[in-house]
């Protein structure tokens, strides 16, 4: 789908967009309600007990640190959190449920009434048309510095639940139902704990909607509540989108899309809907409400199930456990647990660090970035986080992008960019020579300092012995010296070349350059 | 052939024999089988016998014993388990097609402290399915039948733990009661049967049916039988998070301290009840003066809202029992119909053919009560209900220390005698509300009717954790009144007598 088709119909239409957000708690080492560990894949039915697998008589014992992490989550978006809460019991026939019914929050979630404040630059203003390209009618705010806007999202909820195991479809093709013999089940998810947050139809477009999963992301693995994987299926994201016409105040019918698996599917599963939507009511034709899957290889949503399947979950008090009561002081002492939160981090980057606001924003919004970077700039000092910002987000990040791996399992260290990082600017090295170090112990895992002594690359920035190299070359150049001090001051660079082929390259150009100066007009 | 005869000891007595040498607990797990062999044809409280279990514990007593070491406190007792609790070794079937072949995979804690105490597992008790009954007419595997009249019902839900004590074939037994399911066949069949509070005996491992109200409990041929069990059976569990914390009492110390200075309430508006027999409420009116001529303050008191026990229990009941019952799906257990079109195919025909007439009633009823536009007037309105019962009940407390009422409007019907749901579910009139405000509460036999010749039984109901006091009411009362009720069947049987 084009581009500039988004455009024009976000020229006609506004777009109301709502997320699902579920994230698997992985930080703790057990289930939900019982003892059975949290992990990821694994020989199937492995990871199993009693209670994960509904059997006759088990009962469910809520998890503390799940019911804690819940609460950080919430605290870390401005969630207000409940005195009084409670589970319910979610009821719906399906084969991965082990009890026919989910442990889930109703009326009474652990965290509700929260704020995430979403800034988009680049590319994505352009889809607030509203805006007028970035400048604040009425919500957003207009971020004058580099033509973004920032508006807030409202969280309308957290809340706990179990996770449900995994289907295996047989015989069909991709492991979907249509067309497959039979269905496995695998419950070693079942039961893990998983967060909800919901979101309020607050977003208006489909980068808003990206912006807001990649902050919410980027705040959990702060925490450290989850390993936040779209691909692992620990982070999930659906959406509910509806369109009215500018100027309307009354929603349109919304679809639900789902299986939208990273953050590109999100954005542009949103951005098909949309079109959709518009291309029905162009048309005269009516939006159904109904569940719609993304098919990130056709680029399309289809139709999964109808309102007219929704079903009645019967929601009531889940009876195997008592109601929670939480005492404010222990609110408090969570929140005192709160870690530096991005925004917090990328303020300080740029006050303390002197960075830029777009390198900031970028090293913070990654959790295992910003500790890299924070470890590397320990090791080399504040005075030279700027380089080190540079070499994150430069080459180290081509290197990665490249080698499609992440942050974690690249061989570069936050000890060896440091180091790198004090050859270049002690001077011991060229800034070229260190793009070659660069490449060497990405690809090897040695240190700098060892691959420099190893290339005898090291620079030699020493004023006297390259007052001594120049002192040599203007001897054996008489002719060339002369018509410099007549005048011809461009046959500098043909002194600094006789200087540095004369040090086999390993002269530091900038003190050569200031010796050549100096000596010459002397 | 050992000649032990079970109805002429209690569990206490057998513990006690054993140690002193007087029998082995192999001759009581022999006498026990005997006794079924000779009667369960005919009252059929065993869905199924485990004597690799029994004699393996029997033998692990007599060991001990002969190596010198103190016996736990029900050694070689006998005891028969209802078939909705987990044990490892045999099936649970909760007396349902749907679960005739499942094998329990672990134990429910219940039991395993039953076990941990000494106690000999003789098999699984027959019961109404899932719990759902009060006669046992509702078990798949066909009736338990009272020992007193085998042409009446032992009362249920669990019938057959109430019988197969009531017989002889087992010291004690464990029941589960929801709404009655111990009280109820307890009065019916001349034994002792006790719902503790809920929380005081951890519910991990019986196949739940109304989870706020289901507790597990001992039956016994006297108060100090079951007050053995219970503190056997009691006190906190990680793997129920609705467990208590309350420490366990040593009840049967408090036993034999009398009734003087008790503050015993007679329930007078809910002995009023139209359907309560002149004779059962006569019995309740002379428990009344015995206590009086114990020692005991006597007084009436009211429970206004008693009178909707019935109502919200048939909302929250089956509301929870709908949402427990979900899980026998037929995909990870129990019965699947082999031939299913598709999933929904399954559920449906598996469930409908696994399920017996008066579980799908409930399934439906709590369904409907919980669907979307019909929530508040029933599920809402019942829980309503349930917290004013719960005021009730507290402010009876706060006067007295026990209160009493009949244990059932009736003594045992005939088979099919209650053929229409409504009057079966009236059998439970009196023990209904009981369970709803969480309070424990005992049946103690209290003569038998002179028309019938049946057991009646009496209620007893304490305050939250004051099962100390509710069993020494009941130990008093049971002193005083030297009714020790052996049905005829057995006297038949032993030439035993029955009364003092």
């Amino acid at each position: 789908m084009a581009k500039d088709r988004l455009a024009e119909v976000l020229e006609r239409y506004e777009a109301v967009i709502g997320l699902e957000i579920h994230t698997e708690i992985t930080a703790t080492n057990t289930k939900m309600f019982c003892g059975c560990p949290v992990a990821f894949g694994g020989e199937p039915n492995t990871r199993v007990c009693p209670v994960c697998l509904g059997l006759p008589g088990a009962l469910p014992v809520p998890n503390q640190a799940a019911i804690e992490w819940t609460v950080l989550a919430g605290l870390a978006t401005d969630c207000d959190i409940a005195l009084w809460s409670q589970f319910h019991r979610k009821q719906y026939f399906y084969p991965d449920m082990p009890k026919d019914y989910q442990i889930s929050q109703y009326d009474l979630p652990f965290c509700s009434g929260g704020l995430l404040e979403v800034e988009v630059d680049g590319d994505g203003v352009a889809q607030r048309v509203d805006l007028g390209g970035g400048v604040a009618a009425v919500g957003p705010e207009a971020v004058a510095d580099d033509g973004g806007y920032r508006t807030t999202i409202g969280i309308t909820r957290i809340h706990l639940e179990e996770d449900t195991g995994k289907m295996v479809h047989v015989g069909g093709s991709e492991g979907r139902i249509a067309g497959a013999t039979h269905s496995l089940v695998d419950f070693n998810r079942a039961g893990t704990p998983l967060m909800e947050l919901v979101s309020e139809p607050d977003i208006r477009t489909p980068e808003e909607a990206r912006r807001f999963a990649q902050k919410l992301r980027s705040i959990w693995l702060a925490l450290g509540v989850s390993d936040c994987s779209m691909e692992e299926g620990s982070m999930r994201v659906d959406g509910n989108v509806s369109i009215r016409r500018r100027g309307e105040s009354e929603l349109g019918t919304k679809s639900e899309v789902k299986n939208m698996n990273s953050f590109k599917s999100l954005h542009d599963a949103l951005a098909y809907e949309i079109v959709r939507q518009a291309d029905l009511l162009d048309a005269g034709d009516r939006v159904v409400q109904e569940t719609r899957h993304w098919d990130a290889g056709a680029k399309r949503t289809s139709a999964l199930r109808s309102k007219e399947e929704a079903h009645d979950y019967r929601y009531f008090p889940e009876p195997d456990m008592v109601p929670f009561s939480f005492d404010p002081e222990w609110i408090d002492s969570l929140a005192e647990r709160l870690p530096e939160l991005p925004d917090a981090r990328r303020a300080r980057y740029m006050t303390e660090l002197s960075l830029r606001k777009h390198d900031a924003g970028l090293l913070s919004a990654d959790f295992a970035q910003a500790c890299f970077f924070e470890e590397a700039v320990a090791i080399a000092g504040a005075a030279r986080a700027k380089p080190v910002a540079n070499w994150m987000l430069g080459d180290l990040a081509a290197l990665l992008n490249a080698e499609g791996i992440e942050l974690p399992e690249s061989r570069v260290s936050p000890a060896m960019l440091a180091e790198l990082v004090g050859l270049v600017e002690d001077g011991m090295i060229s800034g070229k020579q260190a793009k070659e170090v660069f490449g060497d112990m990405a690809a090897s895992g040695d240190a700098p300092g060892a691959i420099v002594e190893a290339r005898g690359m090291r620079q030699v920035s020493d004023t006297e012995a390259i007052e001594s190299v120049v002192r040599g070359v203007l001897e054996a150049n008489p002719v060339e010296v002369a018509s410099y001090r007549a005048g011809k001051t461009g046959l500098i660079g043909f002194f600094v070349g006789a200087v540095m082929r004369e040090m086999r390259g390993q002269g530091n150009p900038k003190v050569i350059n200031e010796v050549l100066t100096r000596m010459l007009s002397g | 052939m050992s000649t032990i005869d079970l109805s002429a000891l209690t569990a206490r007595e057998v513990r006690r024999g054993i140690a002193s040498g007087d029998f082995s607990a192999r001759e009581v797990a022999e006498s026990a089988y005997a006794r079924i062999e000779a009667l369960d044809g005919e009252v059929h409280a065993f869905l199924q016998l485990t004597p690799e279990l029994a004699f393996a514990a029997a033998d692990r007593v007599d060991r001990a014993r002969a190596a010198g070491e103190e016996l736990p406190p029900l050694a070689g007792v006998p005891a028969g388990i209802k078939d909705n609790m987990n044990l490892i070794g045999t099936r649970t079937t909760c007396a349902s097609r749907i679960l005739g072949n499942y094998e329990s995979v672990y134990d429910c804690t219940a039991v395993s402290r039953l076990l941990e105490a000494g106690a000999l597992p003789i098999g699984k008790c027959n019961m109404d399915e899932f719990a759902f009954g009060s006669s046992t007419e509702n078990s798949a595997y066909g009736p338990t039948r009272n020992p007193w009249d085998l042409e009446r019902v032992p009362g249920g839900s669990s019938g057959g733990s109430a019988a197969c004590v009531a017989a002889g074939m087992a010291s004690i037994s464990l029941g589960s009661d929801t709404g009655g399911s111990i009280r109820q066949p307890g009065a019916l069949t001349g034994t002792v049967g006790l719902k503790p509070t809920y929380g005081r005996v951890s519910r991990y491992g019986v196949v739940a049916f109304g989870s706020s109200l289901d507790q597990i409990g001992p039956f016994g041929k006297t108060v100090d039988d079951v007050a053995l069990a219970l503190e056997a059976i009691s006190g906190a569990d990680v793997m129920d998070a609705t467990s208590s914390v309350e420490p366990v009492d040593p009840y049967s110390e408090a036993l034999g301290r009398g009734a003087q200075g008790l503050r015993v309430g007679i329930v007078s508006d809910m002995l009023a009840m139209e359907g309560c027999g002149e004779e059962i409420r006569r019995v309740v009116n002379s428990s009344a003066e015995t206590f009086a001529a114990l020692g005991a303050e006597v007084g009436e008191v009211e429970l206004p809202s008693a009178q909707h026990g019935l109502a919200a229990y048939y909302i929250i009941g089956p509301a929870e029992a709908s949402s427990n019952l979900a899980r026998f799906d037929g995909i990870r257990y129990g019965r699947r119909v082999p031939d299913a079109d598709d999933v929904l195919d399954l559920y449906m025909r598996s469930r409908a053919e696994g399920f017996g007439p008066e579980t799908i009633r409930r399934i439906m009823l709590g369904t409907y009560a919980l669907s979307a536009g019909y929530y508040d007037a029933y599920y809402g309105q019942a829980q309503k209900a349930r917290t004013r019962i719960i005021q009730d009940f507290r402010a009876a407390f706060e006067r007295f220390d026990v209160l009493l009422t009949p244990s059932t409007p009736e003594v045992a019907f005939r088979f099919g005698e209650k053929s229409d749901p409504y009057t079966m579910y009236l059998n439970d009139y009196y023990t209904i509300p009981v369970n709803l405000a969480g309070n424990c509460a005992v049946s103690v036999p209290s003569g038998l009717c002179t028309t019938a010749g049946m057991p009646m039984g009496l209620q007893i109901i304490g305050d939250y954790f004051a099962e100390s006091t509710l069993l020494r009411a009941a130990a008093a009362f049971e002193e005083a009144t030297h009714f020790e009720p052996v049905p005829p069947l057995v006297r038949a049987l032993t030439g035993t007598e029955g009364g003092e």
